[in-house]
């Protein structure tokens, strides 16, 4: 587990990712709770696009590694790609479910009104493992951890804006309605009106499993060997 | 390059029933189907699956007909790959399941038809490569075989030449020990007993050791004579054949330094000028053949000039042009020119052929 412990270590050295890691959540706990729509707090509802930050934001570590040569020193040493791989993104899951319940049982305490409190945190914990697999995936086209991280911000927006999250997917023409099926954002913001509105559990499973099968097209799509 | 082509044939499949899907507006659980063909698509991409993973995709897809009967459509991908792997026996449920779906429309005959067809193509073009592989292998391998017997003769011939010389030493030092040295021995110890000696016996023993001291310079000298290769070498052996020649008078002029030219260019200049001989012998009137031959630090030229008169028959034989074509071989020439007398040419590169090596 050395490569887990030090992935950990390297990514609360990095200033940003602490801010990223805390403060921003901390600061999505205390979003005022919305009128009509969303149907969640401001904070929480929005909190999907922070997963997908933080999440390209943690991979990218995988980018700097292929940049600094280090995976072409790992080729060399007696660790396979899939431990590499596997560990780093252990750390990664680890980080994120911690951070998911911190947001949680931040709301909890703070008196948020968050419906089905653990189904929520289960339902942001699996987006959690999808944004992981889908930055993964996207960083795996990148040389340049900057470039990917850029450009994964547009389509972040992309992502939430088609996919229900910014804005009420009924607002969208019919056909984009359709297509925003695509999008992993649109299941978590089906997941979201489900944990407010929802009856049938079976629904909520369907939703964390396409999720989950997100996940994995993403992480056999990402998990792919480069050394260059 | 027939890899990236067939996933992103797979991958225009998925594309092809998203489309489907967002035209038909169905449901959302029949887009579970296309995204666990995205997977198996992606799982094909990424590694080597076993073919008994195309029942996966068929199950997958007959799992959805009644969810959603444009399912059929997925079966593409199934009927693709059984075709690709030549495990034809998957065929068969697909021709089986179709029916199920009960959707009979000329737009499903064709897809499936091209999704075959597409098969058949990539399955052809990855007999042949494979074939061309195969035969590009087989070739490098004699390839590699026979530089292995020409490194093997090389060395033995150089093992040869090596045990040639040996034995010459053996033989001389032989030689010189059973002969020369028994001989010389003797007549040094006849020589001390000669001191002792008065008379008639002091006669017999200086005769004696004449006789001992003729003998072994007789031998010393028939040893020495052996080791002198009995063949000529080199220059020599042109001068040899312009002496022997008979024909008309020659003469023979060289210049130079002999050694620097390599031993296979003497067998090119030797029948050079034999056969330059031989034509002035055969076709001309000449009564003097002048005959030069100059190294210099880039080139060797054999020149050999005769005075005849008669330059009719200047028609290159069959002799000529072989030995201009071993004389282009290590890059030099051959002309022949009767402007005055017949004249022969021959010019070979020197020093520029090592550094090629």
């Amino acid at each position: 587990m050395t490569i887990f412990t030090f992935a950990l270590k390297r990514i609360f050295k990095d200033k940003t990712n602490l801010i990223f890691l805390t403060m921003f959540p901390v600061a999505a706990i205390f979003l005022p709770e919305p009128d009509d729509w969303p149907l969640l707090p401001y904070g929480y509802h929005y909190f999907g696009v922070l997963i997908l930050f933080v999440g390209i934001r943690l991979t990218g570590i995988l980018v700097e590694d292929r940049q600094k040569g280090v995976v072409k020193r790992l080729a060399a040493a007696p660790v396979t790609h899939f431990q590499y791989l596997w560990q780093n993104l252990l750390a990664f899951a680890v980080i994120l479910t911690a951070q998911c319940m911190f947001m949680i049982a931040g709301g909890v305490i703070y008196g948020h009104e968050l419906y089905e409190s653990w189904l929520l945190l289960m339902l942001f914990i699996v987006f959690s493992f999808t944004a992981i697999a889908i930055s993964l995936a996207w960083n795996s086209l990148y040389r340049n951890k900057e470039t990917s991280f850029l450009v994964f911000m547009c389509v972040i927006i992309i992502m939430a804006m088609l996919g229900g999250i910014m804005m009420p997917i009924e607002m969208l023409p019919d056909i984009l309605e359709q297509i925003a099926v695509i999008f992993p954002t649109y299941w978590l913001a089906e997941g979201l009106d489900w944990i407010v509105m929802g009856e049938d559990i079976a629904d909520f499973l369907l939703i964390n499993g396409v999720l989950l099968l997100y996940t994995l097209l993403f992480l056999i799509i990402g998990s792919i060997r480069r050394i260059d | 390059m027939r890899e990236s082509f067939v996933t992103i044939w797979r991958f225009m499949n998925i594309l092809f029933l998203l489309s489907l899907w967002t035209i038909q507006s169905e449901s959302i659980i029949s887009f579970l189907l296309i995204v666990s063909l995205a997977i198996l698509v992606c799982l094909r991409w990424r590694f080597h699956l076993p073919a008994w993973t195309v029942l996966i995709d068929i199950v997958i897809c007959a799992l959805f007909i009644p969810v959603w009967s444009a399912s059929v459509f997925g079966f593409a991908l199934p009927l693709f790959e059984s075709i690709t792997r030549g495990n034809y026996a998957y065929i068969l449920p697909i021709v089986i399941l179709i029916p199920i779906g009960e959707m009979y429309s000329v737009l499903l005959f064709w897809f499936l038809f091209q999704a075959g067809f597409v098969g058949v193509l990539v399955r052809q073009w990855k007999k042949q490569r494979d074939l061309y592989i195969s035969e590009a292998d087989l070739e490098r391998h004699s390839r590699h075989e026979l530089e292995n017997m020409k490194n093997e003769l090389l060395k033995a011939n150089r093992q040869t030449a090596q045990l040639a010389e040996l034995s010459e030493r053996n033989r001389i030092a032989r030689d010189l020990h059973d002969h020369v040295g028994h001989d010389l021995t003797g007549a040094s110890l006849a020589m001390d007993t000669f001191e002792h000696l008065e008379g008639k016996d002091a006669e017999n023993m200086i005769q004696e050791i004449k006789l001992r001291i003729a003998r072994s310079a007789a031998r010393l000298r028939d040893t020495v004579h052996d080791m002198t290769p009995v063949a000529r070498m080199d220059a020599d052996v042109l001068e040899h054949i312009a002496d022997e020649f008979q024909h008309t008078a020659t003469n023979f002029q060289k210049s130079g330094d002999m050694s620097q030219v390599p031993a296979h260019y003497w067998s090119l200049l030797e029948p050079c000028l034999k056969e330059a001989l031989t034509n002035v012998a055969r076709h001309s009137d000449a009564t003097n053949v002048e005959i030069q031959l100059d190294v210099t630090a880039t080139i060797i030229r054999l020149s050999v000039q005769d005075n005849g008169m008669n330059a009719s028959g200047l028609n290159e034989g069959t002799g000529l042009r072989n030995l201009k074509l071993r004389a282009r071989a290590v890059g030099g020439s051959l002309s022949v020119d009767a402007a005055s007398g017949h004249l022969v040419v021959c010019v070979l590169p020197l020093g520029k052929e090592e550094e090629n090596r």
